[in-house]
């Protein structure tokens, strides 16, 4: 599977303020990767960068193989981009920007854009001045998912969309997915990455502190277990790789390490199951680890 | 090199088809105002006027106010001669003045408000929004020059040549070139786009300060200067066509540093650097006062400087005016047997410039109040208990306020410098200047009254203020020379005002057009309190 963007080493600094420090992470063929991390961690500065809109200070930036200053050209023809705040010329009405960006792309599928305008219930004849939020981040969803292009770049395209229309976004992703389209999406909606990446990138104060796929991510934390035993249920608490123990009559909710999970269970064996539930980590536990850590 | 440029064509369809209507506005606008005088002036014609208007324009005042000319002899002041020194430099600055704020508004202003991002994601060169404006905006000029070129030739007037229609439609449309280019120049150094229309305007007002003193004394080294060149065209004159080429290498040179400079910048930053700022407020901020004060520092200051920038160089032609009145005995009779000196009557012209241009300050903060609401950055506010009450008289106050330190400074400028340059035994001293420079302060008020009035009932007609201010001052500016009917120049309100020290002060008139403004910005709370806010507008 080859690499439509690679990113290695990259810096960028505005002023005294050191936005990246070392952000190295890629996207394959096919792919959907999350890029994920809190507020102001480097997300849209990384994305400006591969867009070329920004001009790194150090390390590599490719997408298909190309700079991504040097030949933002070349590479602009083959993506599309939703920026997480989208602005629009008041004067002009939601279809015509459409149409518009349509055209700057270098052409679309007229009926694609059609359906999604119905798809996303979108009012094209009202003039972009009066358009909420939601409505405006339509426009350039519609415009980007209207044309054929190699990779996506989404930053935080849902943020103000109502759920219905989250579930459409949601459907229009998993068909770029099937179609071997590439896309890197960034986003603060945890379930929708969860649903959707097939890798996660998060990033913190301008490194990538963790990637890899849920399922590897999930290793590293803990899973949590709901269990109800017969006998007396704390003395589970001194078990290794039980975390965060908490009991309630007979009944004890805790984290546990991965490896030690046997362990746990033969203990909680010899007190008597009377019912167990172990929810995998989320997402939202992982990210909140590194919050912390 | 072609990539920087890429689908530049696109967008500049697109900038054509958002501003038809703007620039229709523009090249009508511009086009009959620098043509339309032309009827008011052959009426001057009759007779011997010419002439004599030929003698006063030899004032060095009225050389700073308007340029020089090169006709040697008053029997060589044709109409079209007269024409060209009278309005080219004034119109050629408005050019400039619209081509800069129109560049900055499509380059950087759209920058900040983030609409160049998305473009720039697409396979748009880097660079080709700002190609697109710039070839909008010669565009504009070239129709604008030519549209001017064929009214002027199409009186039929003798003295109009064809050559010299052109050439002077040609100079207009090339200050506006100028500055363009100068404010391309300025987008990309400036840490944003309200720094980089300041330092353009900025330019541009020093060049006309610079100017006004090399067209008095050096003549030739006013042809080191940009601004210069609009007018040192002499049409219907000398008919040079050089400053014009200067001008266009000097655009092609400053559009080329721009092009290089925005090449090699991060979207949204200039190169100038931004300074961090506080972690808390001061106490100076905490209050709906302070935070207007706040807003609008910059601006207030920069216009105080230009004040009195404006006022001292106006005022330090004031000796020369002597020396001039002593070399001319036409104007020496003239002058005495009316009884006034010609220092107070040139007070009474001066005084007409500043004051048109103090009155911008008020009007531009009482608009301001707009553009937050707007911007939604009031959102918050209105959630609060502060009431629009509060919100529209502190502003409309902090206006007026503003707009009476502006009259003192720029008075203060203009006295200050011309008791230097009379010296002793001088026919007026600086209490003269203070009072016959508050004596049109109402019409200040009265301006900050029409825009408070737009404000509250018809927000988006706060711009037409300055193009009602703009004609009344040019209606007041060429009145002399033209002398109106009574009825035409009392469509702009200075006219009504006597103009001190000249003529006396008129206390019912004073009072008459004080008690106007502030009836109007009555009327502007009335419909600001009632009014929707433009919320998401």
């Amino acid at each position: 599977m080859s690499e439509i963007v690679i990113v290695r080493g990259l810096q960028k600094s505005f002023g005294r303020v050191k936005a990246l420090q070392d952000v190295t992470f890629s996207v394959g063929e096919g792919e959907v990767v999350g890029f994920i991390g809190p507020n102001g961690a480097g997300k849209s500065t990384t994305i400006r960068i591969l867009l070329g809109i920004l001009r790194r200070d150090a390390g590599e930036a490719r997408i298909f193989g190309r700079d991504v200053w040097k030949d933002s050209l070349e590479i602009h023809r083959r993506i599309s981009y939703v920026p997480g705040d989208v602005a629009l010329w008041g004067n002009l009405t939601g279809g015509e920007i459409i149409d518009l960006f349509i055209n700057l792309h270098g052409g679309g599928d007229r009926r694609k854009r059609d359906f999604l305008i119905r798809r996303f219930e979108l009012d094209p004849g009202k003039k972009a001045k009066s358009y909420s939020k939601g409505n405006r981040q339509k426009v350039a969803l519609i415009a980007a998912l209207s044309v054929e292009s190699d990779l996506y770049i989404l930053d935080e395209p849902t943020s103000g969309l109502d759920p219905l229309m989250e579930a459409v976004f949601q459907d229009e992703v998993r068909k770029l997915k099937e179609a071997g389209k590439s896309v890197l999406l960034s986003s603060h909606i945890l379930s929708e990455v969860e649903r959707l990446a097939d890798r996660v990138v998060i990033i913190r104060q301008g490194r990538v502190v963790e990637t890899g796929t849920l399922e590897e991510l999930r290793h590293l934390t803990r899973t949590t277990i709901r269990l109800a035993v017969e006998g007396d249920v704390r003395g589970l608490a001194a078990v290794r790789g039980v975390h965060d123990f908490r009991a309630e009559r007979n009944q004890a909710t805790f984290s546990a390490d991965r490896e030690h999970i046997h362990h746990i269970l033969s203990e909680a064996l010899k007190l008597g199951i009377r019912n167990i539930e172990a929810v995998p980590p989320a997402l939202e536990d992982l990210f909140m680890r590194h919050y912390e850590s | 090199m072609r990539e920087r440029f890429a689908r530049w064509d696109v967008l500049f369809v697109q900038l054509l088809r958002r501003d038809w209507k703007k620039i229709l506005f523009w090249v009508l606008g511009v086009g009959l105002f620098s043509t339309g005088f032309v009827p008011a002036f052959e009426e001057i014609g009759k007779g011997q006027g010419f002439r004599a208007l030929y003698e006063t324009m030899q004032n060095p005042a009225m050389i700073a106010i308007v340029g020089p000319t090169p006709v040697d002899r008053a029997e060589d002041y044709t109409l079209g001669a007269m024409y060209a020194h009278e309005m080219l430099l004034f119109c050629g600055l408005l050019a400039m003045i619209l081509s800069a704020l129109h560049v900055i508004g499509h380059t950087r202003r759209e920058e900040d408000l983030g609409l160049m991002e998305l473009v720039r994601s697409f396979p748009v060169g880097r660079q080709a929004a700002s190609l697109a404006v710039m070839a909008e905006t010669v565009l504009i000029n070239a129709i604008l020059a030519l549209a001017i070129g064929g009214m002027l030739a199409g009186y039929g007037e003798p003295s109009l040549s064809a050559e010299g229609s052109l050439l002077f439609g040609a100079s207009i449309g090339m200050g506006g070139v100028l500055g363009a280019a100068v404010a391309l120049l300025m987008a990309q150094v400036m840490p944003a786009s309200s720094a980089a229309t300041g330092a353009s305007l900025g330019i541009i007002g020093a060049l006309f300060l610079v100017r006004a003193g090399t067209d008095m004394t050096h003549e030739s080294l006013s042809m080191l200067n940009p601004l210069g060149w609009t007018y040192l065209t002499y049409p219907f004159t000398e008919n040079h066509g050089v400053p014009l080429a200067f001008a266009a290498i000097f655009s092609f040179l400053a559009v080329a540093a721009a092009f290089a400079l925005e090449g090699r910048r991060d979207l949204g930053a200039g190169f100038l650097p931004e300074k961090p700022g506080r972690v808390a407020a001061g106490r100076s901020l905490l209050s709906v006062h302070g935070l207007f004060l706040r807003l609008n520092r910059g601006v207030i200051l920069a216009w105080m400087i230009a004040f009195f920038a404006i006022g001292a160089s106006y005022g330090s032609i004031y000796g020369d005016m002597q020396t001039f009145l002593e070399s001319n005995e036409i104007l020496r009779q003239m002058f005495t047997a009316a009884g006034v000196s010609i220092e107070a009557s040139f007070t009474g012209v001066i005084l007409l410039v500043t004051t048109s241009l103090v009155a911008i300050l008020p009007v531009a903060l009482v608009n301001r109040l707009f553009t937050e609401e707007v911007r939604l950055r009031l959102s918050q506010v209105f959630a609060t208990k502060v009431t629009r009450t509060r919100l529209y008289w502190t502003n409309v106050i902090l206006a007026v306020l503003a707009g009476a330190a502006g009259t003192a400074v720029s008075a203060g400028g203009l006295g200050a410098a011309a008791a230097a340059a009379m010296g002793e035994g001088a026919p007026l001293d600086i209490g003269d200047f203070f009072a016959a420079a508050f004596n049109f302060f109402p019409a200040v008020l009265f301006f900050a009254g029409l825009a408070a009035l737009a404000l509250g009932w018809s927000p988006r007609l706060g711009r037409a203020v300055y193009l009602y201010l703009a004609y009344s001052f040019a209606i007041n500016y060429f009145d002399g020379v033209a002398n109106f009917p009574e009825w035409f120049s009392g469509t702009a309100v200075q006219s009504w005002i006597p103009r001190m020290p000249a003529e006396p002060f008129d206390g019912a008139v004073f009072a008459a057009v004080t008690a106007i403004g502030a009836a109007l910005m009555v009327l502007g709370y009335a419909g600001y309190r009632r009014r929707d806010m433009a919320e998401g507008g």
